[in-house]
């Protein structure tokens, strides 16, 4: 009886006793697990797209209004909304932002992170064993996105760190590195970019929306007209125009921002959004913040800086009745609701029912449009000839048609000309992430003095042309220095 | 008859010793006696070596040998006294009249010193314990509660506990002595009956229901305990090595008691009602702000004067939303025991109504003790209870998130303007002053949001004598916890927290279920041997392992037909979310082994030592060893103050130091984890996979080294006793989300990094104040001062804000330097007047800011004010807490309250900020009726205008000190001879009020208030939570 209880205890006791101390984990793919087949190469690449579009703490995606509050409220088409509340966004549009303003912040790190994520893929997808063209392309696209955001870095901070490989050790110390210059990471974003003009030109079905070879030369475009390297960016510009791309403007300024006509003849490139995916819904916030409610009382998150902006638009202009909007229709109680002040409806997805809800917005953000090359085209012209061509005109006219406005004045010099691109620009590409960019590469007193227009905008100043580096990656990394004049 | 002098004639005889004592010293020089005898235990007749024995009144006293005997030379004459005295025995005196060997039989005493005390794995002697170990005194345990952690409160030093809010069955924040840890784990371990259990809510929380979290401890019903000790030092949790840094909890339930058949019930029904409302505007008052905030905007009024008028009191949401609630308990259990066997089953039937509408916990469980001794040498145990818990809960933001939502604020800040039902008697869904155009008592009435809970917790142990001294034990367990929750949102409803749903979404459901299993097996060997009863050894040694698992499931859709099938039919949605899974498990591996020795219970010394292996630390790291050394002196049995006896009737002094851990980080935090992301190519979701995070394969556990020095006093027969507590800790290699450089693509990494301290003190007074055959009364005073510093944060970082809100900026600060959570903002100074605007003193960067608006300090005087004027407006911790428990008899009548408090913590009101904002559409406190305005210059509150900029200001951190009457009760215990007639053996009537009063300047409904729950960086933070209530009850407990 006895015997037999201890043997019984002790096969017990042993039995329990065999958990070894290793970590499985059923409900993670680690690394080491991972970049082994073409669909995890796929992924990879898929992840760099979604850091455009998403934000990993669920804040606001880049293309999705954070790098507007830098580019709208930081320019003039936007001071602040009475409703927002974080001071951080109101400091951005009074020019009396510090380094620690967290929007900044948020931008660099959602920046940095997308070129993680790039990088990833681009040194991980060569190792797989799988198909060369698919594989090739892969890395091409992320090169694409890499690009992308080292050409936002290079212009909103200048100087920057150079990453192109992810870390492989937590040890801080060893992570520190210092700012490259603003030409060392141009001749990166060039030659990542010159690799992804080999992207195919267009793509069927499933992959509508991927990066493009047209997208690649594009960008190239927008990169040289920053360098003020007009002959090398009408080069690429022609390409894009000539190059068998299909490139057009939509005959309705208003499809630009449709769902059914989104990654249509005018879009090159745009960050994607869709609908009624439930949680795995991106939220495109810009769509959100210019529409909460039908209440007049209640203030969007963006709101134009105040009537001028409206006022620069003909009445027959059709770009304005499509960036702004005054009187809604309430599908709820069948009446107009007049809001007093335009507010901006660019980004508003009028297919939602009911139309509060925003949060399901699909509409694309374009970063690069059509129009954006035939007002990049007129303006190199303009520059490389001393003036403008009837070419430049024609380039220019295509897009003021299009909005039913007419053609621009004949016989403008070279200055006027620059000028009417650059009041085309702007009415072109509210809320799309420029007007801050073509302010800034204009040179000079050009952004602040357009700035110091706005009474709560006069502490505007030179240091103004380029964005501070985030306080708490200098606080981290004494090798960071800080922008001139912060 | 001098063998029954007590304790009451002792002073007195002290006195007369001196003159006896004077008398003999004067005789001493005639013949010397040898007397003999043997001193034994008068029960068990096994010999107490080591006892000794002193004639009256002479000099020097001998020591009983190992057998119990001793032998006494004197020159004193026959018959004389001598006085024989053992440690955890009651002193005897006895006259010798001739040199007789003598067998003196020695009685254990009652009092506390010799109480076995529950310690980590065994039982330890009160006397010989050199930690410091806190009982809940038996009237505090006796209290009402709904869970145990309620019970702690007040009860003992260094045990701070806060209600996170006034939902049934919600959780609560439990420290012992501060927080250790800043990111991780600082809830203590808790051990019911031998059976390691860390609370965590997470499996209770599936992520369908949203709202508070649902209290895992609630699952246990209160009344089964019987008693409680919490383990506060080193040298107590050693023994639970890697999870023993916050202190440990030891439950023990209720057993059978040898040669008895009890069957007892007992039952108590209550009503409760909510301690205060806030007072917010009502519909005339907030028409006439809304007017005013239009004419600061330079717009038109919306309202005329007439309309105004017409609008009177409107309507009243938070009350429409409260309602007076009832609480009832019943409880039957069976439990006796003979020789051989011990059992106890218990029933339990538990129905709190919540006070806001359509809320409440109920509990169903049940419990079997049983225990057997096969034979002489074999004995069995088992400890299983199961328990179903049914929480209704109000519905606000998801378990653990940081944004700010629920129904409850939603309730405060809706329109008094708009109305509650229609005319027609049904809910009125339109306002046209509302942001989102809902019914929040509508919404509240008809959401679902309910939490069902299954809990078994069961073990058996076997406990073998492989020697006469050397006891084998083997103990398996499991803790299973199932958890469903249930949320649906009729078509009719507002949108749920969170989620743009409810009329947008037409109706929503979501399920989810979580199992959490851990499997637990111990091995230990007990030696325990006496050396001729001077040396007292007790050794352990023990392998355990654990083993635990959890899986969860949430399903969720929206768009359904109709409202019939709710959210128990998924198929019926038009629109699926995305399903979610998860799945962890993770080993405990553990070696333990303690040494525990006294020498004659004087000098006490206990060594320990645990190793544990944990399979979530970094497989560089995932061994860690835990020791301790204790030390105590029973100061009161030496000779020199044994004179003082008993005036001094005990004196205890414990040293102690070593070294605990914590690691409870989520598994798989050490590895690269990759995670999903989401985009679209032509319309369709691709999924995008990156990684997360980067492998840190050195993580491990966070160490703390903890001194501590106590004092045991007992005064005048231990009528008064003080236990006085001094300690330091110092937690190292924190588990910190250290950052990385932002262009490195990741945020931060987890490292063990920075270090905290906690220093404090912590006293316990009891006196019997009156102590007669018909009355009596005992007070205790428990009083703890914590001060809690972070020390570094490692690699150069003086500071970091944790996650706020999205789009609102941290209240608060992680700061080396200052206590973990420090509130951070600016300081203000009444309001700008016109003078100020004229001199251009320093106003909010950005913001153009005017007379009668809130006036800022520019605290860095650079004249302006922006967030470099931000600075520490004090913590959420609390510079001392205070408990004073009395209980006093009359006969059969018994009457104990307790007062509990705290002193020195803030908090930040964000609720109040919200409610102080001027909006065109949400409704406001009634503080701003004393707005400035040009007619009420000397207004106190800001101007009214649309939107001004929320700042974290000293104006919301408010003081939170507080004394509350936590409960104070009645009772009659019926005299024997009239509850034999029924057959009873004992019954108790009584009644009993908790939360009856509070007296705090904090403007809150509660000063307990936790919004964010066990965020250890965002304690003390109001969001308008579940207002608290006050209960009345009355019980009846019955034995027959």
């Amino acid at each position: 009886m006895k015997k037999i209880s201890i043997i019984v205890l002790l096969t017990a006791g042993i039995s329990f006793s065999c958990n070894k101390l290793v970590e499985e984990p059923s409900s993670l793919i680690t690394a080491a697990q991972f970049y082994k087949t073409s669909a995890d190469a796929s992924a990879a690449v898929s992840a760099a797209y979604s850091s455009l579009n998403s934000d990993i703490a669920n804040d606001f995606p880049i293309y999705g209004r954070n790098l507007n509050l830098l580019t709208g409220n930081g320019s003039d088409d936007q001071i602040f909304s009475p409703s927002n509340t974080n001071p951080d966004v109101r400091a951005l549009g009074t020019a009396t932002y510090i380094t620690s303003n967290d929007r900044l912040k948020k931008n660099w790190q959602q920046h940095y992170y997308g070129i993680s994520r790039a990088n990833v893929a681009i040194d991980n997808i060569p190792n797989i064993d799988f198909d060369t063209t698919l594989r090739a392309r892969f890395v091409r696209e992320s090169k694409f996105i890499r690009a992308l955001l080292y050409f936002n870095i290079v212009r909103l901070w200048g100087d920057a760190p150079l990453i192109l490989h992810d870390p492989t050790t937590v040890d801080v110390n060893s992570l520190k590195v210092a700012r490259t210059s603003k030409d060392s990471i141009y001749l990166q974003i060039i030659s990542d970019l010159t690799d992804a003009t080999n992207l195919p030109k267009t793509y069927s079905g499933a992959d509508k929306g991927r990066a493009t070879s047209g997208a690649a030369h594009a960008l190239l475009a927008k990169v040289y007209i920053t360098r003020r390297d007009w002959t090398k960016a009408l080069a690429e510009i022609n390409t894009v125009i000539n190059g068998g791309y299909g490139y057009a403007l939509f005959a309705n300024y208003k499809d630009a921002f449709q769902k059914p006509t989104k990654n249509g003849a005018e879009h090159i490139f745009s960050v994607q959004y869709e609908t009624n995916l439930g949680a795995k819904n991106s939220v495109q916030w810009l769509s959100q913040t210019n529409f909460g409610s039908f209440n007049p009382a209640v203030y969007p998150g963006d709101i134009p800086a105040d009537s001028t902006l409206y006022k620069l638009f003909a009445p027959t202009d059709t770009r304005r009745d499509v960036t702004f909007f005054t009187t809604l229709y309430n599908a709820a109680t069948g009446q107009n609701v007049f809001f007093g002040a335009p507010r901006f409806a660019k980004f508003i997805d009028f297919s939602l029912s009911p139309l509060t809800n925003q949060a399901q917005s699909g509409i694309n953000f374009p970063v690069i449009r059509y129009a954006d090359i035939l007002l990049l085209d007129a303006e190199a012209l303009n520059e490389i000839n001393g003036g403008p061509t009837q070419e430049a005109y024609d380039a220019i006219n295509k897009v003021r048609t299009r909005a039913s406005v007419p053609n621009l004045t004949a016989g403008l010099n070279q200055s006027d000309f620059r000028d009417s691109v650059f009041l085309e620009r702007r009415k072109e590409f509210i809320q799309e992430g420029m007007r801050w960019f073509d302010l800034s590469r204009r040179g000079g007193t050009y952004l602040y003095d357009a700035l110091k227009i706005y009474p709560a905008k006069t502490g505007a100043a030179v240091k103004d042309t380029l964005y501070p580096i985030p306080q708490a990656e200098i606080d981290l990394n004494a090798q960071i220095t800080q922008n001139p004049g912060w | 008859m001098q063998t029954k002098i007590t304790n009451a004639f002792k002073p007195f005889l002290t006195t007369v010793f001196f003159t006896i004592f004077l008398q003999l010293f004067l005789m001493a020089q005639d013949k010397e006696f040898i007397f003999l005898g043997k001193v034994v235990d008068e029960k068990t007749q096994f010999p107490l070596g080591g006892a000794s024995i002193q004639i009256k009144g002479a000099y020097h006293e001998v020591i009983a040998d190992n057998e119990g005997q001793f032998i006494v030379k004197t020159v004193q004459k026959f018959p004389f006294v001598i006085s024989i005295s053992y440690v955890g025995y009651e002193t005897k005196d006895i006259t010798v009249e001739n040199a007789q060997k003598l067998t003196i039989g020695l009685t254990e005493t009652k009092n506390k010193l010799n109480e076995v005390v529950i310690v980590g794995y065994g039982t330890q002697r009160k006397s010989d314990i050199t930690g410091s170990v806190a009982s809940i005194p038996k009237n505090i345990l006796s209290q009402p509660a709904a869970s145990f952690d309620n019970l702690l409160q007040g009860a003992v030093p260094g045990v701070a506990v806060t209600q996170s809010s006034g939902q049934p069955g919600s959780t609560a924040t439990i420290r012992v002595r501060g927080g250790n840890s800043i990111s991780f784990g600082n809830d203590p371990l808790y051990v019911i009956d031998g059976f390691i259990v860390y609370n965590n809510n997470s499996y209770t929380n599936t992520g369908a229901s949203n709202g508070t979290g649902v209290n895992a401890l609630s699952t246990i019903n209160p009344s089964d305990i019987e008693s409680i000790e919490i383990l506060k030092d080193a040298s107590a949790t050693a023994i639970y090595g890697s999870r023993g840094a916050n202190g440990v909890v030891m439950i023990t339930t209720r057993r059978g008691k040898k040669g008895s058949n009890d069957i007892s019930y007992s039952t108590y029904i209550g009503r409760q009602s909510i301690n205060q409302k806030l007072s917010l505007l009502n519909a005339s008052q907030w028409a006439s702000l809304v007017n005013d905030i239009n004419v600061s905007d330079n717009k038109p009024k919306t309202f005329t004067d007439s309309a105004i008028a017409a609008f009177g009191e409107g309507s009243d949401w938070q009350s429409a939303a409260l309602k007076d609630a009832n609480i009832q308990n019943h409880e039957l259990s069976f439990s006796g025991g003979d020789d051989k066997s011990r059992y106890l089953i218990s029933g339990n039937y538990f129905n709190q109504n919540g006070t806001v509408v359509n809320t409440g916990f109920k509990r169903y469980s049940g419990r079997v003790n049983y225990e057997r001794n096969i034979s002489d040498r074999l004995k069995i145990s088992t400890n299983v209870f199961g328990s179903q818990t049914i929480e209704d809960k109000l519905f606000g933001s998801p378990y653990n998130s940081i944004n700010f939502s629920g129904a409850y604020p939603t309730l405060l800040l809706t329109s008094p303007v708009a109305l509650i039902k229609n005319a027609d008697g049904t809910y009125n869904k339109t306002s046209p002053y509302s942001t989102t155009p809902t019914n929040p008592l509508l919404d509240v009435y008809e959401t679902t949001n309910r939490s069902n809970i299954s809990r078994v917790l069961g073990s058996i142990s076997a406990e073998f004598k492989v020697l006469k001294e050397l006891v084998l034990k083997i103990t398996g367990g499991a803790d299973l916890i199932n958890s469903k929750q249930n949320y649906y949102a009729p078509s009719n409803t507002g949108s749920p927290a969170g989620s743009s749903t409810g009329y947008q979404a037409g109706s929503y459901a979501s399920v989810g279920t979580a199992t959490a299993v851990t499997w637990l097996n111990e091995n230990t060997l007990t030696y325990d041997h006496a050396f001729s009863n001077t040396h007292f050894l007790n050794l352990l040694a023990g392998y355990t392992t654990q083993y635990q698992k959890d899986e969860s499931v949430v399903a969720t859709g929206q768009k359904f037909p109709n409202d019939l099938t709710t959210y128990n039919n998924l198929n019926y949605a038009a629109t699926a979310v995305l399903p979610s899974s998860d799945a962890h498990k993770s080993v405990l591996n553990s070696y333990l082994a303690r040494v525990n020795y006294s020498y004659l219970h004087k000098y006490n010394l206990t060594i320990s030592g645990r190793a544990d292996g944990s399979s979530k630390l970094g497989a560089n790291n995932r061994w860690g060893f835990f020791p301790s050394v204790g030390l105590s002196w029973n100061a009161s049995q030496e000779s020199f103050l044994k004179k003082f006896n008993p005036t001094i009737s005990n004196l205890k002094l414990r040293l102690s130091a070593g070294q605990t851990g914590n690691s409870e980080v989520p598994p798989y935090s050490s590895l690269a984890a990759l995670s999903p992301t989401n985009y679209y190519f032509n319309s369709t979701l691709v999924t995008g996979i990156s990684p997360l995070q980067v492998a840190n394969p050195d993580l491990k556990w966070e160490t703390t080294t903890q001194y501590n020095a106590g004092i045991d006093l007992g005064l005048l027969s231990n009528r008064i006793t003080l236990v006085l507590d001094a300690y330091y800790k110092k937690t190292s290699d924190l588990l910190l989300n250290v950052p990385l450089p932002f262009y490195t693509g990741y945020l931060s990494s987890l490292q063990n990094v920075g270090s905290v301290e906690n220093k404090g003190i912590e006293l316990s007074l009891t006196t019997d104040n009156i102590k007669t055959k018909d009355v009596s009364w005992r007070s205790t005073i428990v009083f703890a001062v914590n001060k809690n510093k972070i020390l570094s944060l490692g690699n150069g970082v003086n500071y970091y804000f944790p996650i706020a809100p999205l789009g609102l900026v941290s209240p608060v600060i992680v700061q080396v330097g200052l206590p973990v959570g420090s509130f951070w903002g600016y300081n203000t100074n009444g309001l700008l007047t016109a003078d100020d605007i004229a001199k251009g003193v320093p106003i909010l960067a950005g913001v153009s800011q005017k007379e009668g608006d809130r006036k800022y300090v520019d605290y860095n005087g650079d004249g302006v004010i922006s967030t470099a004027d931000k600075h520490n407006l004090g913590s959420a911790q609390p510079k001392f807490t205070y408990g004073f428990s009395n209980t006093v008899t009359y006969k059969n009548l018994d009457l104990s309250f307790l007062f509990q408090g705290s002193y020195g913590n803030k908090i930040f009101n964000l609720l109040q900020q919200k409610l102080e904002i001027p909006t065109l559409s949400l409704n406001a406190s009634a503080t701003l009726l004393d707005r400035w305005s040009t007619t009420n210059p000397n207004g106190k509150f800001p101007r009214a205008t649309n939107a001004p900029v929320a700042q974290v200001t000293d104006k919301y951190v408010e003081d939170g000190s507080y004394i509350k009457l936590k409960n104070i009760s009645l009772g009659y215990t019926f005299s024997k001879g009239i509850i034999t007639k029924i057959h009873a053996k004992q019954l108790r009537l009584y009644v009993s009020a908790q939360n009856l009063l509070t007296i705090t300047k904090y403007s809150g409904y509660d000063p307990e208030v936790n919004f964010y729950e066990n965020d250890n960086t965002k304690q003390g933070i109001d969001y308008g939570i579940y207002p608290t209530y006050k209960t009345f009850l009355a019980g009846l407990n019955i034995t027959f």
